[in-house]
């Protein structure tokens, strides 16, 4: 029985074969470098960062904001790639990977929904604008949700792999366009609210900057715990099916 | 071309069967109308800015439109196995997709057109120079509303949430170029071209000719058992 279900013919979902050990060494790997970097970060957004001149304590949230914005965008980049290469290969790995990282994503955007009003309320006065950059970030997040929603609707794994596939690569192409629109949308009222990072203070820089890096291990972690959990799932579904 | 005489075999197919039963036109066109006036009575037309709301009102009852369309166009391929009918048929998977593609646009348009005019009356708008605008934007803005959709109504009708699901699908992904044909509707209700109208035409262009492209790439990974 165990032979049959490996050799499946060509175009199904093939399994992984990367070691074990290797994949766990990496998942610990970016899990011990997030433990480490993530109080370190807190300690410079607080202590090390100064106050910002107008903005004063609330400015500190940029620390958690930008990094969260930044990982938004790389997870969805990530499920554009991996929705290719899985239509290419058909490959079971891909649609793990986009899948978690899809997931990863729609936290982190929701993160950056809920840490920009909490922002915005102090510095803008309003809880919302639509700030292209806020307005980009919700529509992102309507478009990976529905995406997770789709995935829920197919109980095939061959079909509910093509089919988000398909919804990632679309999805992804849309982000620029969409951008686009939500800046001419509004562009009969300017918001030029969001300071330029080019006149940082080094001390902002360097915190945002180790921020950007405590939250990429913190990405790469929650990834690898998604993809090892999916991979664990399809062995269980798989042992289900033969018993 | 050899995906276009394939593709109008199968438009041709669907128009055949709408002269027959009316489906479709009967309940989108009443649909539609159910929606425009509904929306008269919900929100505050005739006054001052008008043109932006008719728009809004307007491009939302063609997307509902649209979905009850692509929907019902999608599901009655699946009775009695027609779609398998058609994948295992020689037409390249382009051409299917391309068929049901002007069987939609075709099907959104024409409800469309009649609603136009019946719209601009009921709205006591006066379009007057606008109304080549309008054309235009409704033509590019169904263009890309039936695109995206032919494609997602393809696998809507493979989950368990059956056509219930296209719209979930459609709306995030369709948020620009519903803005955008807003946008230049509201310009050609004003009759007048408005300083960012080229902007917008030209992102519903880019908008339709990209998703054509991916649409027509991906397509075959949504129909392949």
């Amino acid at each position: 029985m165990k032979t049959d279900a490996l050799q499946q013919p060509a175009g199904e979902l093939r399994p992984d074969v990367a070691p074990g050990s290797a994949r766990r060494t990496r998942r610990r790997l970016w899990g011990t470098l997030t433990l480490i970097s993530l109080p370190i970060l807190l300690g410079m957004a607080f202590f090390y960062a100064p106050e910002d001149a107008n903005q004063g304590a609330a400015q500190r949230i940029f620390y958690i904001h930008v990094p969260s914005a930044w990982i938004g965008f790389l997870a969805f980049a990530v499920v554009f790639v991996a929705s290719i290469a899985f239509l290419a290969t058909g490959r079971r790995k891909w649609d793990d990977v986009a899948s978690s990282s899809a997931e990863v994503g729609v936290i982190f955007t929701t993160a950056v929904l809920i840490t920009g009003p909490l922002w915005g309320r102090p510095v803008w006065g309003v809880y919302w604008t639509w700030d292209p950059r806020l307005t980009s970030f919700l529509m992102l997040w309507l478009i990976y949700l529905s995406y997770l929603v789709l995935r829920g609707y197919v109980p095939e794994p061959i079909r509910r792999a093509k089919f988000s596939a398909v919804l990632g690569i679309v999805g992804f192409l849309d982000v620029p366009i969409v951008y686009l629109s939500a800046r001419w949308w509004r562009s009969e009222h300017p918001t030029q609210f969001v300071v330029e990072s080019g006149d940082l203070p080094m001390q902002m820089l360097v915190t945002l900057l180790v921020g950007v890096a405590t939250f990429t291990f913190f990405y790469l972690y929650l990834l690898a715990v998604r993809v090892h959990a999916g991979r664990l799932r399809a062995r269980v579904e798989e042992a289900e099916v033969s018993r | 071309m050899s995906w276009l005489s394939p593709a109008l075999t199968i438009a041709g197919k669907d128009l055949r069967l709408e002269m027959k039963t009316r489906d479709v036109i009967a309940s989108v066109g009443l649909f539609v109308l159910l929606v425009v006036v509904t929306a008269s009575f919900a929100f505050p037309t005739g006054g001052d800015g008008r043109e932006g709301v008719a728009a809004g009102v307007l491009w939302m009852s063609f997307l509902f439109a649209a979905l009850l369309g692509m929907g019902r166009s999608m599901a009655i391929e699946k009775e009695d196995a027609c779609l398998d009918g058609l994948l295992v048929s020689p037409a390249p998977r382009e051409a299917v997709f391309l068929g049901k593609l002007f069987t939609n646009l075709g099907f959104t348009f024409a409800v469309e057109l009649v609603i136009l005019p019946v719209f601009v009356i009921l709205l006591q708008l006066r379009p007057t120079g606008g109304a080549l605008l309008l054309l235009l934007a409704t033509f590019l803005g169904t263009l890309g509303l039936v695109t995206v959709g032919t494609l997602f109504a393809a696998m809507a009708v493979n989950t368990r949430g059956r056509e219930a699901i296209l719209p979930l699908l459609v709306m995030p992904v369709s948020i620009p170029i519903m803005v955008a044909a807003v946008k230049v509707s509201e310009a050609g209700f004003a009759g007048t071209w408005g300083s960012g109208t080229t902007s917008w035409l030209l992102l519903m262009l880019g908008y339709d000719a990209l998703f054509l492209l991916v649409a027509l790439v991906t397509f075959q990974y949504v129909t392949e058992e």
